[in-house]
């Protein structure tokens, strides 16, 4: 059989492919767009070498880049993937619910989640219209793109991180959270979005061609358009949310071998090398903050937090989300 | 009194509406058409030729650019001998059900290419209706395969659309002559219906071709978009968009749009060979 | 049962063919010899392209039987027949140039390439198109294409020919000179051919025989000389040439209508009683009496002039008899008789024939009495 579609395949004069070739196992992995980096450039290569010394065999990827919703689909659809990488814990809970696997993904170190990047607020390069925290976005005269939550998870994240630090910062003041100070901050920010693109990449896109004075979205965003040399600053808030990003295996089908491969390399994924590597590529470390304080790009945030504030996605989603967002503040 | 008329030169007085209306068929083309398809240009060599050049010769984008054409190809075979095929059949015979098969064959074209996409998933997915049934190692989704089946689909009515007219308007009688000095069906379609439909052939051929490079929507979903594996040009275009890689995108775009020009200037300059009887 | 007739090239045996509710042809039986050529003369509707389709083996009969040179064909398709059709726009394929047309039934028939070149030459020299032998069929006139075809249709040495309409797309000039070049090159070649035409003087000029055609039925089929001079019926008479027809009745060997009486002559026997037509052509009427004419003549009445008209090699007039009111005589007088003879309209003259046909009338119930004849 293999013969027959080897020579299916050389007849069909379909051009080699310039992955995964090789003898050896195979992993597939499908990730959203700005893993491919640091997976590709460092990763890779470093757990290829590392599984070689140690079993002689050899390792390859084969690999998909698209946005998280995308990719978590393709998979739901039978997409041959071994892992994923999501941008946003509510996919990778899809795909258990889906079907598609049984992995107990939230049983690995650090609740599953391999890398983690604070949404900051990038602005103008010397910050023309002086907004130092999310409360100044909500400022009369104030230009924000602001990407479509019911379609982009850094949308969601962004909403979050606004509506969170409210509750952060009232906590801290009175010692209780005040939801309706935060959904007033989340009310009067949005009165100043002046476009809602359909993913947080056309939102990128937008801001850089010129339009808004600000755009909430990832630190690692923010720093490599710094490094390419973008004419932008980055703001950091001082209650701000991380996104977390899970790495799921699919283990649909896979044979017992092939498992031990793949679960090593997820594991990998919180060994120190390739956190370091994370944090080359501008993503921030999960295991060990002292990789992050040895970066100096990353500026300190005061009073982080994350989704388990709201208590996790689950809750989240339709309170926050769907309850005071799409209800709420976007019909006003 | 004699008038000397043989000296008198006639012009005709100026006619702005000529230089009027052609300025502003230009005008309109400007924005809609010229300017977006510059732009493409001048960015890509904005960094200077070495970094374009460097952009694109990239394994992945040679991969890309590889697998669009040779899974269009192969989609363009298929469907222009299916075409010449169908067109055949429907313009020579009749029987019940015929003008609704007409329709069906020409439906692809109004469907959504990501519907289109999404019913191969449907059909042929790991979980589809029939794809559960096939083997794990010959699942067709998420394989080259699925581009070309894909690409089949979506520009199915394309070559059919071209030939059918011609073999239509045919005249009968050069098949009936043939016939009556001794040729069989098939030598009459050989020798006498072939080389006529030679125009509509390369034609339909052409357009079924660039239309499948350019194909996006199903082949997105169907492709399952693995790098250096199933990741076509247009695929890769976005991809690299969505990582922020304008640079590259724009390369493979460039050669896409080049292509493009490429197909349908032979499709100009040649029209009248290829409309020749 | 039917029998085969030695010597017959062509043999159509009780064809018929039903298209619809419609009879498009109803027992169709003739013979075309070794070398003949026959005509089916009919206007359009007449059945006589369905019967040469049928022929060729492009359509099938409801009834009846095709044979070619002795054998039964009518059961085989179009492309086991031998028949060499020319059609109507000649279907010349448009991508092969003039000597690969000729030699295409050669080249499906696999003859070894000498030999279809060999005919191929031989076919072009018969043709006489030597210098477009590379030319395409576009490059080419009507006329040449003609003679492409025929050369095409020749060159496997078909059974019979058959011509569909061949020079309607050409020009009436082209037209005469053409004629005379096919028959000739037919009578040469010696296949037996059968055209198809609504055109009488093309039949007339072309044929060995001529098939008159009507809704599917043969009304005539004869000499052309015999179908002219001799119609068996009244379309027959009035489709080839014109013919002035006077209805009547049979009156001891004596044909009559009012005060006209004609002698029937021996030859044409119709019962007394019988109601019958006078059909004469205008170049048999004379209007004058019957001194000096070395014809046999005979007088019908006086009549009244109408109308005179110049058409060139003759004059035409129109001569309103005493009682038929609405019709008038057509009568065409050569240039020799209106130099010595002047008419013009309003004047009285005698008319009589000199030749003329009496055909029975099965439309009109006989007479049962005769009355006295009137003088």
């Amino acid at each position: 059989m293999d013969v027959l579609l080897a020579a299916v395949n050389l007849a069909a004069c379909l051009p080699g492919p310039t992955t995964g070739n090789g003898q050896g196992v195979v992993i597939t992995l499908y990730g959203f767009s700005i893993m491919k980096e640091p997976l590709e450039k460092a990763i890779f290569p470093a757990f290829a070498a590392k599984w070689r010394a140690e079993h002689g065999v050899n390792v390859s990827f084969i690999t998909s880049f698209a946005g998280s919703e995308t990719v978590t689909n393709q998979i739901l659809q039978g997409a041959p993937a071994d892992v994923a990488i999501l941008a946003i814990e509510r996919d990778a809970d899809k795909l258990v619910q889906g079907g598609a696997t049984k992995d107990d993904w939230r049983s690995r170190p650090n609740g599953g989640i391999v890398n983690k990047t604070p949404f900051i607020i990038l602005v103008r390069k010397d910050d023309p219209k002086q907004i130092s925290d999310f409360p100044d976005l909500g400022k009369p005269g104030i230009q924000i793109i602001h990407p479509d939550p019911t379609s982009s998870g850094g949308a969601q994240w962004s909403i979050l991180a606004i509506y969170g630090s409210e509750l952060e910062k009232s906590q801290a003041k009175t010692g209780t959270q005040d939801p309706a100070r935060a959904q007033n901050l989340l009310a009067s920010i949005w009165r100043n979005v002046i476009s809602t693109p359909g993913s947080a990449r056309e939102a990128r896109t937008g801001f850089e061609t010129g339009y808004g004075d600000a755009l909430i979205t990832y630190e690692l965003e923010g720093l490599s358009m710094k490094q390419a040399g973008d004419p932008i600053d980055i703001v950091v808030p001082k209650a701000t949310i991380y996104s977390e990003h899970p790495a799921v295996m699919i283990d649909r089908n896979m044979s017992a071998e092939k498992r031990s491969v793949v679960e090593a390399f997820v594991d990998y994924l919180w060994s120190d090398e390739a956190q370091q590597a994370f944090v080359k590529y501008h993503f921030r470390s999960v295991t060990n903050e002292t990789f992050n304080d040895a970066n100096p790009e990353f500026a300190k945030i005061e009073m982080p937090f994350t989704v388990q504030l709201f208590g996790g996605w689950d809750k989240a989603y339709p309170d926050i989300i769907q309850n005071i967002f799409v209800n709420q503040v976007k019909s006003k | 009194m004699s008038a000397n008329v043989s000296g008198v030169k006639h012009t005709r007085g100026f006619d702005v509406i000529k230089p009027l209306s052609i300025g502003v068929m230009v005008a309109v083309m400007l924005p809609l058409v010229l300017l977006p398809l510059a732009s493409i240009f001048i960015f890509g060599t904005s960094k200077g030729l070495p970094s374009f050049w460097h952009a694109l010769v990239e394994p992945e984008a040679i991969f890309a650019l590889k697998l669009s054409f040779v899974t269009s190809f192969w989609a363009t075979l298929f469907n222009i001998i299916f075409g010449l095929f169908a067109a055949y059949i429907l313009s020579r015979y009749t029987f019940w059900g015929r003008n609704a098969i007409i329709v069906i064959i020409s439906i692809p074209t109004a469907i959504p290419t990501a519907v289109a996409g999404f019913a191969l998933l449907l059909l042929w997915g790991p979980y589809g209706l029939l794809g559960r049934f096939l083997p794990l190692d010959m699942q067709i989704m998420f394989t080259p395969y699925a581009i070309i089946l894909a690409n089949i689909f979506v520009t199915f009515p394309l070559a059919f659309g071209v030939i059918m007219p011609v073999l239509e308007t045919m005249s009968r009688s050069l098949e009936e002559a043939s016939a009556t000095m001794g040729a069989s069906r098939w030598q009459t379609f050989w020798h006498v219906t072939l080389p006529s439909l030679r125009g509509a052939i390369v034609g339909g051929a052409l357009l079924t071709f660039a239309r499948a490079v350019g194909e996006f929507g199903s082949t997105i979903l169907v492709s399952g978009n693995l790098a250096g594996r199933t990741q076509t040009a247009p695929l890769y275009i976005f991809s690299k968009f969505n990582e922020g890689q304008v640079e590259a995108a724009n390369a493979v775009a460039i050669v896409l749009a080049l292509f493009s020009f490429v197909i349908f200037s032979v499709l100009f300059f040649a029209r009248d060979w290829l409309e020749a009887d | 049962m039917f029998e085969i007739h030695e010597g017959a090239a062509v043999q159509i045996v009780a064809v018929s063919k039903h298209f619809g509710g419609a009879t498009v042809l109803d027992n169709i039986n003739f013979d075309v010899a070794q070398g003949e050529i026959v005509v089916l003369l009919g206007a359009s509707g007449s059945g006589k392209t369905t019967i040469l389709r049928i022929i060729a083996g492009l359509e099938m009969p409801d009834l009846g039987r095709i044979l070619l040179h002795g054998k039964d064909v009518t059961q085989l398709p179009a492309r086991e027949r031998g028949a060499g059709v020319i059609f109507q726009n000649y279907a010349l394929f448009p991508k092969m140039t003039v000597a690969k047309n000729i030699g295409y039934g050669l080249r499906l028939r696999r003859r070894p390439r000498k030999d279809i070149r060999a005919k191929i030459d031989e076919l072009i020299e018969l043709v006489h198109l030597e210098e477009h032998r590379d030319k395409y069929p576009s490059q080419l006139s009507g006329g040449k294409q003609q003679r492409v075809a025929i050369a095409r249709a020749l060159a496997y040495e078909p059974e019979v020919l058959l011509f569909d309409e061949p020079f309607g797309a050409l020009d009436a000039q082209i037209r005469t000179r053409l004629r005379k070049e096919i028959r000739e090159l037919l009578k040469k070649i010696n296949v037996p051919s059968i055209f198809i035409t609504h055109d009488q003087e093309e039949a007339l000029e072309l044929a060995d025989r001529i098939a008159v055609l009507h809704e599917g039925v043969i009304e005539q089929i004869a000499t052309p000389f015999e179908v002219y001079m001799q119609p068996s019926t009244e379309y027959v008479a009035t489709f080839l040439g014109a013919a002035n027809i006077i209805t009547g009745y049979i009156d001891h060997r004596c044909f009559r209508c009012e005060d006209i009486s004609v002698d029937l002559e021996d030859d044409m026997r119709i019962p007394n009683g019988q109601a019958a037509k006078l059909v004469v052509r205008p170049e048999d009427v004379f209007l004058r009496k019957a001194e000096n004419l070395t014809q046999k003549y005979q007088p019908l009445t006086d009549g009244i002039i109408d109308e005179v008209s110049f058409v060139g090699a003759f004059e035409r007039i129109a001569v309103r008899l005493a009682f038929i009111h609405d019709e008038r005589l057509i009568v065409t007088r050569p240039k020799t008789e209106t130099a010595v003879f002047p008419l013009s309209v309003g004047q009285k003259v005698p008319v009589g024939v000199v030749r003329f046909r009496v055909l029975p009338d099965n439309t009109r119930e006989p007479v049962a009495r005769v009355s006295a004849a009137r003088k």
